[in-house]
């Protein structure tokens, strides 16, 4: 590669990092105040089975060592934090990072996963009816990924459980059905359900062939086709790369939050799940934790995007 | 010259665990098989798995089969000694006298000598449990004891600040070894200890796996002789249909609680057994009493006569409950039989309600002095909450029927919670208590229990209960307190703080192959070591 | 969110021919199915207003649990309280439509400020509206919403209210992006140079005649977004509270008994949602192509 390339990609890096913890600084804020604004704190679900009396509460606290300014609390978990300590999750006792860390893993086989299926149906879908328009078939697939995303997702799921479990015989849970090996049909049902259900897929199909219809009317590529030409090698970039890194950088946090439910449908011991738990039992430092790692996912997959984007086209660096 | 008596120490200590006998290849002499391994299912994971920090069920079935306490409880509620051979109490019922198993030791530790049960171990457990800084629900519980003593290596010696009715039940509470946790004072949730527990019981923690099954294995050295089933697995589900699913699928083999809406789709298969176990709990509607409309105890009684909670029961739990007419737990001794709950009889609710000066409205809604017999009723939102959300939606109907309004309001739990104990902003809530063995319902009712967090959130007050309760606690006569408990439900049914509605019957259901299964009401797998699986289904 | 295609232009609307018959067949069929589907939507307000529902939908009936369809003049059959799942199911849009046209209004207004704001004034603002815009972008969305319900209450309006904030970088990158596209083009230079005021540029040409379909797009969208969003809350226990009937927790509560082999309870609000998320799409897809007149060229 050359040089050129990589300055612009280095700079934006930087650029990047800088604003990403910005933004983290300010995500951390927000929930922050939230939790703080929200009723019941983590110490109800430690004394869950007593009522508890203010002064039992008052114990606590100092036992946890706790201050009660909402900002001393803040300043001393970012203190912390940056010193790589994420604190222990108030209700297991456990490292919040490597809790997160645990669960992260899994959530990201899912929502990879689950992203690939998407674009695999998806790609093929938007291209053919960029290129030749609305035949029959184009136009049955491209209604039939509207109907998929427009059900359900947790209803697909039990759907898809109901037919293997009479049709086919098998119980597809990849988590906690027994198998010590992970079976690849039980991995890949919750991956299909989140990749083709929760509204992405239909996004991704109409996203793509906006743009590539749009690329394949730009003049340089009328050009080529009138020299005889491969559209597809000049239109592989814009028309294929950007739109494509564009539309999964932005789906990203909706991936994430349609984890959220198939990780309870299917059993899967993912990040979605346990924020769900965390949540509700105020569970705060698990709460930050899963937030600020959701939040990374994020600007983890912006990032990627800009890189492409400029590596294609190093003028919008200057942008 | 320090040095020398811990010296010594070590030197008695080791010759000590020399003399034991060695218990490592007893077996039970019943003839029953041993291997096999169970696999449960549970809706939700536990939180931490020692007896002293953990607070829901999950965990304290999975502690049962680690931990035991100085006595148990028997499948007829008796109290039976488990790791105190016997006990003494004496004259005064002040001083109770434990003398300990020597033949028990701890789950040993990967590749060390197992460590010997001792008296210092009680002594420490006690002491972790009172610390100040311990998170525990339990220190309410035992802080009747003044003071614990060790006579020798295996005798210790409770003091009770006063003496107390079936002070022998409350021993129960289980032991933690000496050498567990890393903190000697008080134990927290950041103790390795609470996520790898080392107990004396049937099952040992082998490991929790990455999608957090907690795995235990049989203890060989178990000293009622080694559990039948090698292995037991609790595996967490986030969905209760799929748990059930997971059943019928023979991907685990037990459910500790099955839902009311499957108990017909597994009744109808031959291959699964349907346990029920009497849980001491029930469910009521709680009314407050600071809103004027009802603090007329006709007003509530006209609520209880306009329920129809035999159909509610029989048409969302397929008839699986008994309904109840007072405070107590029906399984529990001081139920009062004598008391009938209230037939269905809207019509009597009518006229009671048109004697506390109620009239039906234009709009149907009854009216007293241009005030509207409109209510709130808190639920708190749980995620599979079918079972409350048809109780609550039918009352309301019931309600209606005859001229109340009630407007149903779902609240987040812990915003329900603070709205129900802490700032009292509720007419009626739905919800159930699940009680220990002791049938104490103080906490429930007495007028000192009325303020911010405490039990008594409907604000109930009543000279006569609060000196019944009392003297309930005080007697030390089991006839004599069984005697004013009959005469509290007596009162407390009449005067209907609550609309007591019924103890369910919980069910387990399990695949054939288990034999033997004897459960515990609520500690679930107190009798899992005489529990075993034929050689031929081992599998 | 989707976004759409920023960079056709429009100057101004010289033809006299009206868009509709310049637009294709089908996308004229798709128009005209999401304008049936926005019909059924107001005739089912009528209906409901008019009490011509086949039952009252809050009709408990503890005898005749989980019916299954055509069972006792049930066409539909009944739900896990007795109640007839037609006359639920017709009323259920209601629940969503109000609160999701809130949504889509603060997505909108919102979003448009904050675009116009970076784009057409640029630099200062842009630094401060890309990062909020960011910042929305980075929560996960759920957690964010279960912490507010648990902080106020769970009432779908409260929840609308967090999905509408949450699009708001959607529309405000896509506006921006409009607005930055014009300025490449020196169409606004040449507005300006014209003597056209701000407030007639921002308005008029920007917004009206080049963003008109962003919008109505975004629109159509946000209705689709809304129902699916409060059906997953609805499975988490968190959407529209009983007894009022929404196809979320109507699909929720029949999926108990899907595993059980009942079908009928969830599906036939599965089968509503789907249709009329068909209908929002399909007429975001239409007016979309009709208005960019990209089909007919």
């Amino acid at each position: 590669m050359k040089l050129s390339s990589i300055r612009p990609v280095a700079f934006l890096i930087s650029k990047e990092l800088v604003i990403a913890a910005l933004l983290l600084l300010g995500v951390s804020f927000v929930i922050f105040i939230i939790l703080f604004l929200s009723p019941g704190d983590p110490f109800g679900v430690m004394l869950k089975g007593q009522m508890i009396s203010g002064s039992a509460k008052a114990g606590v606290r100092e036992a946890l060592s706790m201050s009660s300014a909402w900002y001393s609390q803040y300043l001393s978990w970012l203190v912390n934090m940056l010193h790589g300590d994420f604190g222990t999750s108030t209700r297991t006792g456990l490292p919040v990072l490597s809790e997160v860390i645990r669960v992260g893993i899994n959530t990201l086989y899912l929502t990879i996963g689950s992203m690939l299926v998407t674009l695999f149906l998806a790609v093929p879908i938007a291209i053919f009816s960029a290129r030749r328009g609305m035949t029959v078939f184009n136009w049955t697939s491209t209604i039939f990924t509207y109907v998929v995303s427009a059900l359900p997702v947790f209803w697909l799921g039990y759907i898809v459980i109901y037919i293997s479990i009479h049709q086919f015989g098998l119980f597809p849970l990849a988590f906690g059905s027994g198998s010590q090996k992970i079976d690849w049909l039980n991995f890949m049902l919750p991956v299909f359900v989140l990749g083709i259900g929760n509204g992405t897929i239909s996004e991704v199909v109409r996203y793509l062939r906006e743009e590539m219809e749009r690329v394949f009317s730009e003049d340089y590529i009328r050009t080529a086709r009138a020299k005889g030409a491969s559209i597809w090698k000049h239109s592989f970039k814009e028309g294929f790369l950007i739109p494509i890194t564009e539309i999964v950088a932005s789906k990203i946090p909706f991936i994430l939050g349609g984890a959220v439910v198939v990780e309870q449908v299917f059993n899967w011991p993912g990040m979605g799940r346990m924020a769900w738990q965390a949540a509700q039992d105020r569970d705060y430092p698990l709460i930050m934790g899963i937030t600020l790692l959701a939040a990374i996912i994020v600007r983890l997959g912006s990032l990627i995007q800009r890189v492409v984007h400029i590596m294609v086209n190093p003028r919008a660096s200057q942008e | 010259m320090k040095r020398l008596p811990s010296v010594l120490l070590l030197i008695f200590f080791f010759t000590f665990t020399m003399m034991l006998p060695q218990a490592g290849a007893e077996r039970k002499t019943d003839g029953k098989p041993d291997g096999g391994a169970l696999n449960y299912g549970e809706y939700g994971r536990p939180a931490t798995l020692d007896p002293i920090t953990s607070n829901d069920m999950i965990s304290m079935r999975v502690i049962e089969l680690i931990f035991n306490g100085l006595v148990g409880i028997d499948e007829k509620q008796e109290i039976v000694p488990e790791l105190a051979e016997r006990s003494e109490i004496s004259e005064d019922g002040r001083t109770y006298t434990f003398y300990l198993r020597q033949d028990v030791t701890w789950h040993p530790k990967e590749g060390e000598d197992p460590v010997p049960f001792m008296a210092d171990d009680v002594i420490f457990t006690y002491n972790i449990m009172m610390h100040p800084q311990t998170i525990t629900s339990l220190k309410v519980r035992y802080e009747f004891i003044e003071s614990v003593t060790k006579i020798d290596d295996y005798t210790v010696e409770f003091k009770l600040k006063r003496p107390i009715l079936n002070a022998l039940a409350k021993f129960s509470f289980k032991i933690i070894p000496k050498h567990g946790p890393e903190n000697p004072e008080f134990l927290s949730r950041e103790d390795p200890f609470v996520q790898k527990p080392i107990g004396t019981g049937p099952y040992m923690l082998k490991n929790i796996t990455a999608d957090r099954e907690v795995i235990l294995v049989a203890n060989d050295s178990y000293f009622k002789g080694r559990p039948h089933i090698d292995k037991f697995a609790a595996r967490p589900f986030a969905d209760q249909n799929i748990m059930s699913q997971a059943l019928l699928f023979n991907a685990i083999d037990m459910i500790v609680l099955v839902n009311h809406r499957d108990i017909p789709q597994v009744q109808g298969d031959k291959r699964f057994v349907l346990q029920p176990y009497n849980a001491l709990s029930y469910s009521f509607f709680g009314y407050n009493i600071r809103n004027p409309l009802l603090a007329d105890k006709r007003v509530r009684k006209a609520f209880t006569f306009a329920v129809n909670r035999q159909e509610m029961l029989d048409s969302f739990f397929q008839g699986q409950g008994t309904i109840i007419s007072g405070p107590f737990a029906p399984g529990s001794w001081a139920y009062n039989l004598d008391v009938q709950p209230l037939q269905y009889d809207p019509q009597k609710a009518i006229e009671l309600l048109n004697e506390a000066g109620f009239v039906k409205g234009d709009d149907g809604i009854m009216v007293k002095d241009g005030q509207k017999l409109s209510l709130t009723l808190k639920v708190p939102i749980e995620k599979e909450s079918e079972a409350v959300k048809r109780v609550v939606l039918a009352f309301r109907n019931y309600l209606n029927k005859i001229g109340v309004d009630i407007e149903g309001e779902f609240k987040e739990w812990l915003s329900w919670k603070e709205d129900v104990f802490l700032k009292h902003d509720f007419d009626i809530i739905f919800a159930s208590w699940v009680f220990d063995d002791s049938a104490d319902i103080s906490s429930l009712f007495h007028s000192a229990e009325i303020g911010p967090w405490k039990n008594n959130f409907g604000a109930y007050s009543n000279p006569e209960v609060d000196s019944l309760i009392v003297e309930s606690k005080l007697t030390l006569d089991h006839e004599k307190r069984r005697t004013i408990n009959r005469k509290l439900h007596a009162i407390i049914a009449d005067e209907s703080p609550y609309t007591f509605l019924w103890t369910l019957t919980n069910y387990a259901a399990f695949n054939k192959k288990l034999r033997r299964v004897a459960i515990h009401p609520y500690k679930f797998f107190s009798f899992a070591d005489d529990w075993f699986i034929p050689t031929s289904e081992q599998r | 969110m989707k976004r759409y295609s920023q960079y056709s232009v429009e100057v101004s609307d010289f033809s006299d021919v009206p868009f509709w018959k310049k637009a294709s067949f089908m996308d004229l069929v798709y128009v005209s199915y999401g304008i049936f589907i926005v019909i059924l939507v107001i005739g089912s307000y009528i209906v409901g207003a008019f009490d011509l529902l086949p039952y009252d939908p809050h009709e408990i009936n503890l005898e005749l649990l989980m019916a299954p369809p055509q069972s006792s003049g049930h066409f539909l059959g009944t739900d896990f309280m007795g109640r007839d799942i037609l006359s639920r199911l017709i009323i259920g849009i209601q629940a969503y439509f109000l609160p999701g046209l809130l949504a889509i209004a603060i997505a909108i207004i919102l979003g448009t400020c904050f675009g116009v704001l970076a784009g057409y004034w640029g630099s200062g603002f842009d630094t401060i509206i890309t990062y909020i815009n960011n910042l929305l972008n980075s929560f996960p969305r759920l957690v964010l919403i279960l912490l507010m319900v648990a902080a106020f209450k769970p009432d779908i309006y409260y929840i609308m209210v967090i999905v509408g904030i949450t699009n708001v970088p959607v529309v405000a990158s896509l506006i921006k992006g409009k607005i930055q596209f014009l300025k490449q083009k020196y169409f606004i230079e040449a507005a300006t140079a014209l003597g056209l005021k701000n407030r007639v540029i921002i308005f008029k040409h920007i917004l009206w005649h080049n963003c008109r379909s962003i919008l109505i797009i975004q629109a159509t969208l946000g209705m689709a977004e809304a129902i699916l969003m409060e059906t997953s809350l609805s499975y988490l226990g968190f959407g529209v509270q009983e007894p009022t009937p929404s196809w979320g927790n109507m699909v929720q509560a029949g999926a108990n008994y899907l595993m059980q082999g009942k079908f009928w309870p969830s599906t036939a609000p599965a089968l509503a949602i789907l249709f009329t998320i068909m209908g929002f799409h399909l007429l975001g897809d239409g007016l979309n192509n009709m208005l960019e007149r990209r089909r007919n060229k």
